[in-house]
């Protein structure tokens, strides 16, 4: 009886030993590559949102309190070939339809947006996805403030809400602006020397 | 947005807006295999409801050790186990402490195991709901798992009802059976459709 | 019967005669949710195939080893690990797949097809025959992942092979029409269920003609835990014994 027990226990033990440590190993080849892949997107994406920048500097990271939430948030900032400061990289997250939404957004130093990328988004594809195209995401590019959503155009203040996905278009409003908050309440905004 | 509120939100977003069955497609092998009577619809969706509940409740603190040891990467494999470990041992407990819950949902336990639907819904709690630990976090979680739950069987209970009537229809030849039937669920997934927006307006 | 048949046999079967998907009404999770292109579809058929054949490789070598009490947890351990090497591999090398697969890469380890595999060919046949059913039922799965996406990409998005780098920047070829006016619906939760519902009638109709029986979801018979499940699987498979005599 006691037998009966035993072997099939055992043989699952080690079928499960066998399995973590093939999976650690395997693990301990990816990882780095994973990592790497993190910092390869967010590198290009910079690049992306601030085509004016040649260099960035270290990346600083915090939690901001924007309408009552606190969200992790990082920046970098964005230096021309002189060395000189000409606005900030924001890294910060909301939540879509589908999830955690993280947007990168380039905030130049008179306080206007100069570009929008998602680094991570799940939404609906054929609607909330469709954030991730160009036209989207160029209508943010100039706006300053507070941005709002509007059903119908893109304004001075707003931008245009995708179709059938107002969840998706607020999540990314919202994104780019506890980005223009940092930029304005913790960085100091234009008076930033 | 207070907490209680939140937490309400959460339910009817994974009941209404999320629906794991209609919307995620998570489950859909019971949704087509055991919805042809009402009362096996209800019996195997509240076992799917408890399942869900407990399994969140046990993983999301194991979640927490992963962590803290640097494991995360395990996270699917440890989960599955102790899912089916979860089930096998409910069962037994069930089937020697209260006969009659026993009768009632037992014999829907093995399925459950293998139901993407349950392992869903604690992979997403990780994804969605974040991993700090806290409380709040944990609140959230149990609410999606019970959301989804309930999503779960009101699709089940509705696409009863639908099959129910299918039976009484002269159907085209080619369309009889499952064809018929999957076209009848994008029926009832497209009425679901009709809910997107609801949560956000709510409370606005 | 089984141990008679050609390797070949065994390759082919799994590509229309025993079609996972169209066929035997497994997998049908991914099946729906994962189909909006045709990249994510293949890529979910590629991942679940080299799932699949690895998992089936390792069982048919450890049949002999494995007491068959705990056959079903370590099936599924294995399976696990498997699921979760290729996880890695695609978050390492290929991260917009893995964007785009989101829950559903991890998922593979409760699809039905190799849990099913396992129990109903690895565990009691050689290491070259398991791989080959393997290889046979994956491509089958890609097969029929290929057709919903391929379908539910053109009407819906109006384009063809859309997120890879390498066609005409990550937005695939436009198809005209189409592109233009893209019938959104295709995409979402509801198409797929239709798309899928229309080719299970088409599959019906020509398995029909070859005198092949109707694809039907046996209850939970098809169900790698059907053995365990006592009342759904009898009462479901009457009525569905019954529906058919009628």
């Amino acid at each position: 009886m006691k037998k009966a027990i035993l072997i099939p226990t055992i043989s699952l033990f080690i079928i499960c030993l066998c399995a973590t440590f093939l999976l650690g190993i395997v693990n301990s080849v990816t990882e780095d590559k994973i990592a790497q892949n993190a910092v390869q997107t967010e590198m290009d994406s910079r690049k992306v949102v601030m085509a004016d920048a040649v260099s960035f500097g270290d990346k600083v990271e915090g939690n901001h309190t924007y309408e009552g939430v606190d969200s992790p948030y990082s920046y970098v900032e964005a230096l021309d070939a002189n060395s000189n400061l000409i606005g900030y990289v924001f890294v910060t997250q909301s939540t879509g339809y589908g999830g955690a939404i993280s947007t990168m957004t380039g905030v130049s130093t008179d306080g206007k947006v100069t570009g929008v990328e998602f680094l991570q988004i799940n939404e609906t594809v054929g609607l909330g996805m469709n954030a991730t195209k160009d036209s989207f995401k160029d209508q943010f590019k100039g706006l300053s403030g507070v941005i709002g959503v509007n059903k119908n155009e893109s304004t001075e203040t707003e931008v245009k809400a995708l179709t059938g996905a107002t969840i998706t278009t607020k999540a990314a409003a919202k994104g780019v602006n506890i980005a223009l908050d940092i930029y304005e309440n913790v960085l100091g905004g234009e008076n930033n020397g | 947005m207070s907490y209680s509120k939140e937490l309400i939100s959460i339910l009817i977003t994974y009941i209404l807006t999320q629906n794991f069955i209609l919307s995620k497609f998570l489950g859909i092998c019971p949704f087509l295999g055991v919805s042809k009577k009402l009362n096996t619809a209800m019996g195997m969706s509240a076992a799917v409801i408890f399942v869900m509940l407990i399994s969140t409740a046990i993983t999301y603190p194991i979640y927490n050790l992963l962590v803290h040891f640097g494991l995360e990467y395990l996270e699917t494999i440890v989960f599955i186990l102790v899912i089916a470990a979860l089930v096998q041992l409910v069962e037994t407990a069930m089937k020697k402490f209260m006969p009659p819950l026993y009768n009632a949902l037992g014999i829907y336990l093995p399925l459950i195991t293998t139901n993407c639907a349950v392992l869903g819904v604690v992979l997403l709690n990780i994804d969605t709901n974040g991993y700090s630990g806290t409380m709040e976090n944990f609140g959230r979680a149990m609410m999606s798992s019970l959301g989804a739950g309930l999503g779960f069987m009101l699709a089940m209970v509705m696409f009863a009802g639908v099959r129910s009537r299918l039976e009484s229809c002269d159907i085209p030849k080619f369309l009889k059976g499952l064809p018929i039937t999957l076209v009848a669920a994008s029926l009832t997934s497209l009425s679901f459709l009709g809910f997107a927006g609801l949560v956000e307006n709510m409370f606005a | 019967m089984a141990e008679k048949k050609t390797l070949r046999q065994e390759f082919t079967k799994g590509l229309i005669k025993e079609n996972p998907v169209l066929r035997l009404v497994l997998g049908t999770c991914p099946t729906l949710a994962v189909t909006t292109s045709v990249m994510s579809a293949v890529g979910m058929g590629a991942s679940a195939t080299a799932v699949l054949v690895c998992s089936n490789i390792a069982i048919s070598l450890l049949r002999k080893v494995i007491p068959s009490k705990v056959r079903i947890p370590a099936y599924i351990v294995i399976i696990a690990s498997f699921v979760t090497i290729v996880q890695m591999v695609v978050k390492a090398f290929m991260p917009e797949l893995d964007q785009q697969l989101g829950v559903y890469l991890p998922l593979i380890v409760v699809n039905c097809i190799i849990l099913g595999r396992a129990e109903a060919f690895a565990g009691k046949n050689p290491v070259l025959a398991s791989a080959v059913d393997g290889l046979g039922m994956g491509v089958g799965f890609t097969g029929a992942l290929f057709f919903m996406g391929f379908i539910r990409e053109l009407f819906g998005s109006g384009t063809f092979l859309s997120g890879i780098a390498g066609i005409n920047g990550g937005n695939g070829l436009a198809v005209p029409f189409l592109n233009e006016n893209p019938m959104l619906i295709f995409v979402l939760a509801p198409g797929g269920f239709f798309v899928f519902g229309i080719l299970m009638a088409v599959a019906n109709k020509i398995a029909e003609g070859k005198g092949l029986p109707k694809a039907e979801l046996h209850g939970c018979e098809n169900c790698p835990m059907a053995k365990s499940c006592t009342i759904i699987h009898k009462e479901d498979c009457k009525s569905n014994e019954e529906v058919a005599s009628k």
